[in-house]
């Protein structure tokens, strides 16, 4: 999982090499260690108890829907809170599909592509407002969209329908394969948020979040970062949704289109931490933590929580992670830069991709430049 | 054919004309210097060229063709860069992170090309040594040459540098001279806004002058200096000869 760049070890001794590394931990043993928890979490089932199998399910749905939020707001800098909208079309994808003699396991995957489907007309109405606008209009979506499922009778109208096809599994098997259907969701999801930070999107995010107008003069397409953004985060809170529809074995307009959903997100995101990976998955701990022990109390660890955060938000506002990592440097997933090597390893690099026709030129930066007017051409 | 062709452009702010009926060309690989009194429009015309301020009348040609309507990215892509007076770095990402970004969009390079680009234009702008700092953590200096460095790493045809020597000492100015000759020397046109007018007579093939808004003159910079209406504007200073000559 590094990316490392090594010129070929050049024949004259003084040589410098230029090394592009991604920045913090090495990357392979971030890896490592996240396929070890991978494997560890795909034998859970067999480990715990059925309890806490179904919790477990409720964690990474609740993870997927934070790591999306956290892709759209902390990065993207959309400050959503109707994401309830993809959860509740992923949630009824299942259902449809289901309906219509569909796997509702296999139906997943598709239920998410249709809620991403529809995020792209939903973007281009959305796009045309500006900040308190457009948070204010995705909740509007939200509810229309709710609105609009209630009103399908033969979807069972507003008191919802059970999902069909998933009464042949025994007990077990259906905790079982809701649980794996539910890790995949969550691990695909880090998996894209990571990978798309680490792209030349993740940089892209970055500067038009420092900075949209200098980041549009040196090219960026401020509109076009936002949509892919914007649909990710569809497909990934629909996953969310259709996840919570097998393992609920039913769907309810109220609850599925739940603004708590979006208020779930938002707290766990803000509390670990917005515009890092770590932050939503330490958020998310931290809230099931919290709700375990204080569930019994009723409605009272929300209340808690939201007091969490506003504690986190004014005592640390990059969130706990951003406190953590200002501490101690780590980065669990680095997404960075860093260059190694220093001036004469530029140089030497440069001087190597340039075949050596710049040998007759003077001094560093003309044989640099040489290697630009190749790039250029 | 030119390069950038301005017509008859003008753009207000309330009521205050900035730019008034300009019209300009510059030419493939020209080094054209731009000097004025503070305020006389030269970086809102920048801003009209990249397409950061929207002008009410006239046409904006690159290339041949109007981009009037074109966003600054869209403007980028086909080759104009530009640096921002006041620095606007991506203050979060590394420097090296920051000229990335700009071979990867602005000059639509990918992977290990990108990179390695990237890495050029950090040697010639001289920023090897704080290629991991924080770009929200550089001095003035270092502000100013990533300002040239991100503008550069978008592989421009025609590069707008607005006041990138200003605030600089002499050895740095002198430096500076000598990465914009060597970018010029790969054929790319150059428009120069600089107070310091002696640092842009010594480099430049041409000048133009703007005072409110109009251009004032336009041609070789020793008869744009000797000009009576460029001398009016300075206010009678001997701008040549004055090599701080600041309004
Ligand atoms: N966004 C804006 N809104 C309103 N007025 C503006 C705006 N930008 C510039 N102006 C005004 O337009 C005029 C021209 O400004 P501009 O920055 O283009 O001048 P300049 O020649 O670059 O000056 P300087 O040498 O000080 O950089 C000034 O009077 C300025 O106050
Ligand atoms: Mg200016």
């Amino acid at each position: 999982m590094t990316t490392q760049e090594r010129a070929p070890t050049p024949r004259t001794a003084a040589s410098g090499t230029l090394h592009v590394r991604r920045a913090g931990a090495s990357g392979t043993l971030v890896g490592a260690a996240g396929l070890v928890v991978l494997v560890v979490f795909a034998f859970m089932p067999v480990i715990v108890s059925e309890a806490d199998t179904t919790l477990l399910v409720n964690f990474f749905v609740l993870l997927t829907m934070a790591v999306m939020w956290n892709l759209l707001a902390g990065y993207a800098g959309m400050v959503s809170i109707g994401q309830q909208a993809f959860v509740g079309l992923g949630g009824y994808g299942v259902l449809v599909l289901a309906m219509n003699g569909f796997d509702p396991v296999a139906a997943i995957p598709v239920a998410a592509v249709v809620a991403a489907l529809i995020a792209v007309p939903v973007s281009v109405l959305l796009f045309r407002l500006g900040g308190g606008y457009f948070a204010i209009a995705t909740w509007v979506v939200a509810d229309t969209a709710q609105i609009v499922v209630s009103s399908i009778t033969s979807l069972g109208g507003g008191t919802g329908h059970p999902v069909p096809g998933l009464s042949s599994m025994s007990p077990h098997t259906f905790a079982e394969t809701t649980y794996w259907a539910a890790l995949a969701v969550v691990s695909v999801s880090l998996g894209i948020a990571y990978g798309l930070l680490r792209s030349p999107l993740g940089l892209l995010m970055a500067a038009v979040r420092d900075d949209e107008v200098s980041a549009r003069s040196a090219g960026a397409r401020v509109m076009t970062t936002r949509r892919i953004v914007y649909v990710v985060a569809a497909l990934g809170c629909g996953a969310a949704g259709a996840i919570l529809a097998v393992s609920q074995l039913q769907v309810q307009p109220s609850s599925i289109f739940s603004v708590q959903w979006a208020a779930e997100m938002i707290f766990v995101s803000m509390i670990g931490g917005m515009g890092t990976l770590e932050g939503p998955i330490l958020g998310t701990v931290l809230f099931f933590v919290l709700q375990q022990n204080l569930a019994q109390d009723g409605a009272w660890y929300l209340i808690i929580f939201g007091a969490v955060a506003v504690l986190v938000a004014i005592w640390t506002p990059r969130g706990l992670w951003g406190a953590i990592r200002q501490r101690t440097g780590i980065e669990l997933f680095p997404v960075g830069y860093r260059l190694h090597g220093g001036a004469r390893g530029l140089v030497t690099q440069a001087q190597l991709l340039d075949g050596g026709s710049a040998a007759g030129s003077n001094g560093p930066g003309s044989r640099a430049g040489a290697v630009w007017r190749r790039l250029r051409s | 054919m030119a390069l950038l062709e301005l017509e008859e452009v003008t753009k207000r702010y309330g009521q205050l004309l900035v730019t008034d009926r300009v019209s300009l060309r510059v030419d493939e690989g020209a080094l054209v210097g731009m000097v004025g009194p503070n305020g006389a429009g030269k970086t809102t015309l920048f801003g009209i060229i990249s397409g950061d301020a929207r002008p009410e009348g006239g046409r904006v040609s690159f290339d041949g063709v109007t981009v009037n309507r074109l966003d600054p990215a869209a403007r980028c892509r086909m080759g104009i860069g530009r640096t921002y007076q006041v620095p606007r770095p991506f203050g979060g990402m590394t420097v090296f992170e920051n000229i990335l970004m700009a071979t990867q969009q602005g000059g639509r390079l990918r992977g290990r090309e990108s990179r390695l680009a990237a890495a050029s234009v950090l040697g010639r702008t001289g920023l090897e040594g704080l290629a991991n700092r924080p770009a929200g953590t550089l001095g003035l200096l270092g502000r100013k040459r990533l300002e040239v460095a991100r503008a550069l790493a978008t592989r421009p045809r025609l590069l707008l540098l607005d006041e990138v020597a200003g605030g600089l000492t002499d050895p740095e100015v002198a430096e500076l001279m000598d990465v914009v000759r060597s970018i010029r020397s790969e054929g790319v046109a150059i428009v120069w806004i600089e107070h310091v007018v002696r640092a842009l007579i010594d480099t430049v093939d041409r000048l133009v002058c703007l005072a409110s808004g109009r251009l004032v003159a336009d041609g070789a910079p020793a008869v744009v200096l000797s000009d009576p209406s460029v001398r009016e504007v300075y206010l009678g200073t001997d701008v040549a000869a004055d090599p701080g000559a600041r309004t």
